[in-house]
C-alpha cells in the first residue's frame, strides 16, 4: 500500500499520464477532486491550455447560437439548490459535488453493511468510481476487487492498520491487500474509490507517486 | 464597459487587460445576470471552444452542440468563477475538457441538469497564491510567444488536446523516443521562462 502526503513538483512525463488519466472520466474525477482538496491546481498546464483556446482560429457557429443559448438558460430557469443527501458534503470540490448529485438523481446511496453507505457514481471505460459513506465508529469490511483501489479520503477521517486518512489523504491497493477502514468516533467519514479491472493505472500511479509521494 | 475584444484575431492570446475585462463580464453574469456581458463573452468564446471540439475529433453538429453545453454552463457556474485561481479562458477550458467525454460516450443527455448545485467552493486561497496565478497566466503567455513554434506544438497536443506521448508520436510521424526527449525539452524551457525555482 502507498501512502502518500507530500507535494513535489512534477515533470512532463507525470504531466502527460495524467493528462492521459484525466480522458478516463473516473480516473478523471479523482484526479481532479484529489488536486483540488490538496490546493494544487496544474495551473501552468492548464493557463498552457487556456491561452491556446484564446489563440484558436475561431469556427464558425450557427447563426441563431447565441439565442439557442438564451433559450436553453430560460428553460434552465433560476439555478436552483438541490441538497445534497448529506449536508457535510456541500464543501466537496465542485465536480465532485456534480457527480454525486447527478448519482443521487439516478439512485441512491445503498446500505452495503452496518453503518456503511455507498453510492455508485458509474463506471465507464474499465474504471468504476463509487463514494463510500462510514458512520461514526464503524469500519468497513472492504469488499474486494480483481483490479486495484484508489481511495481518496474527502470528508471526515478514518484509520486502517497502518495510517490515518484526513481529506486529501489516499492509499493505493491492491487484491492482495486488506485493509479495513474505521472511522473515527467524532463523525462519519466518506471517501471516493476509483478501481480499475486491471493493469490501466500503470503511468498515472507513477505521476501521483511524484506529485504526492517519495 | 467599452471596447470590445471580439476582433481579436487568430492565433492571438489576451492581453492582461482583456484577460481582466473578460472576469469582469463573467463576474457581472454571476452578479445581475447580465445578458450583454454574456453576449459578448459568448461571440468571443463560443466560436474558440468550437474550433478545440473539431480539432479533438467531433464532427460539426456535434462540435456545435457540445459548444452550446460549455456556453450554457459558463452561465449557470458563472458565480463559481474565482478570478484569483485562474484566468477566464482557462476556466472556460476546464469546462470544455469536461465536456469532452462526452466525444467518447454518446450518451443520452439532452440538457444540463438545470438543478446542479450553486455552492461557491469552499477555501479562499492565500494572498500569495492569487498573485501567483495571475503571474503564471501572464508568463505562459509570453513563454508562447518566445518558444519555438515547433515546441508550443508538442506543449499543446500534450496538455490542450491531452494526447499521450505515443499519440503525438503517431501524430507528428515521429518517432516515440524523439518525442519523449523534445517534449521533455520543451517542458524545460517552459519552466524555465516561468522563472520556477
Amino acid at each position: 500500500m502507498i501512502r502518500v502526503t507530500q507535494d513535489t513538483r512534477l515533470d512532463e512525463a507525470s504531466w502527460a499520464a495524467l493528462a492521459s488519466g484525466r480522458a478516463e472520466p473516473a480516473l478523471g474525477l479523482f484526479i481532479d477532486t484529489l488536486m483540488e482538496i490538496r490546493g494544487i491546481g496544474e495551473l501552468e498546464g492548464d493557463a498552457l491550455s487556456g491561452a491556446a483556446l484564446e489563440a484558436e482560429t475561431p469556427a464558425e457557429l450557427s447563426a441563431d447560437a447565441l439565442a439557442m443559448a438564451f433559450a436553453a438558460i430560460e428553460r434552465g430557469g433560476a439555478p436552483r439548490a438541490r441538497p445534497l443527501a448529506y449536508p457535510e458534503l456541500a464543501g466537496l470540490p465542485a465536480q465532485l459535488r456534480s457527480a454525486i448529485s447527478d448519482a443521487e438523481h439516478r439512485t441512491t446511496w445503498k446500505t452495503i453493511g452496518p453503518g456503511i453507505r455507498r453510492l455508485d457514481l458509474g463506471s465507464r471505460g474499465g474504471f468504476k468510481a463509487e463514494m463510500i459513506r462510514v458512520d461514526a465508529g464503524k469500519s468497513v469490511p472492504w469488499h474486494s476487487h480483481k483490479g486495484r483501489e484508489l481511495t481518496l479520503c474527502v470528508h471526515g477521517e478514518y484509520r486502517d492498520g497502518l495510517a490515518t486518512y484526513g481529506p486529501g489523504d489516499f492509499s493505493v491497493t491492491d487484491g492482495s491487500v486488506r485493509h479495513q477502514p474505521k472511522a473515527y468516533e467524532s463523525g462519519p467519514a466518506y471517501a471516493l474509490a476509483v478501481t480499475d479491472a486491471g493493469l490501466r493505472f500503470e503511468g498515472v500511479l507513477g505521476a501521483l507517486q511524484k506529485l504526492f509521494g517519495h | 464597459m467599452d471596447g470590445k475584444i471580439n476582433s481579436k484575431s487568430a492565433g492571438e492570446t489576451l492581453g492582461e487587460a482583456e484577460r481582466t475585462r473578460f472576469a469582469d463580464l463573467l463576474a457581472a453574469i454571476a452578479a445581475r445576470q447580465d445578458r450583454p456581458a454574456y453576449s459578448e463573452l459568448f461571440a468571443y468564446y463560443a466560436p474558440r471552444v468550437k474550433s478545440y471540439l473539431l480539432r479533438l475529433g467531433a464532427d460539426g453538429p456535434l462540435a456545435e452542440e457540445i459548444t452550446q453545453d460549455v456556453m450554457v454552463t459558463v452561465w449557470r457556474k458563472a458565480a463559481l468563477f474565482d478570478r484569483t485561481q485562474a484566468s477566464v479562458s482557462t476556466w472556460i477550458f476546464r469546462i470544455a475538457r469536461n465536456r469532452r467525454i462526452d466525444l467518447f460516450r454518446r450518451a443520452k443527455r439532452p440538457e444540463l441538469d438545470p438543478e446542479e448545485e450553486m455552492i461557491l467552493p469552499s477555501g479562499v486561497p492565500a494572498p500569495d497564491a492569487r498573485i501567483e496565478a495571475m503571474e503564471i497566466e501572464t508568463r505562459v503567455r509570453t513563454a508562447m510567444d518566445d518558444l519555438p513554434s515547433e515546441q508550443v506544438q508538442l506543449l499543446k497536443l500534450a496538455f490542450y488536446e491531452g494526447l499521450s506521448h505515443s499519440e503525438i508520436a503517431a501524430r507528428l510521424d515521429m518517432p516515440l523516443g524523439t518525442v519523449k526527449s523534445r517534449i521533455r525539452l520543451a517542458f524545460a524551457k517552459m519552466k524555465a521562462k516561468l522563472g520556477d525555482e
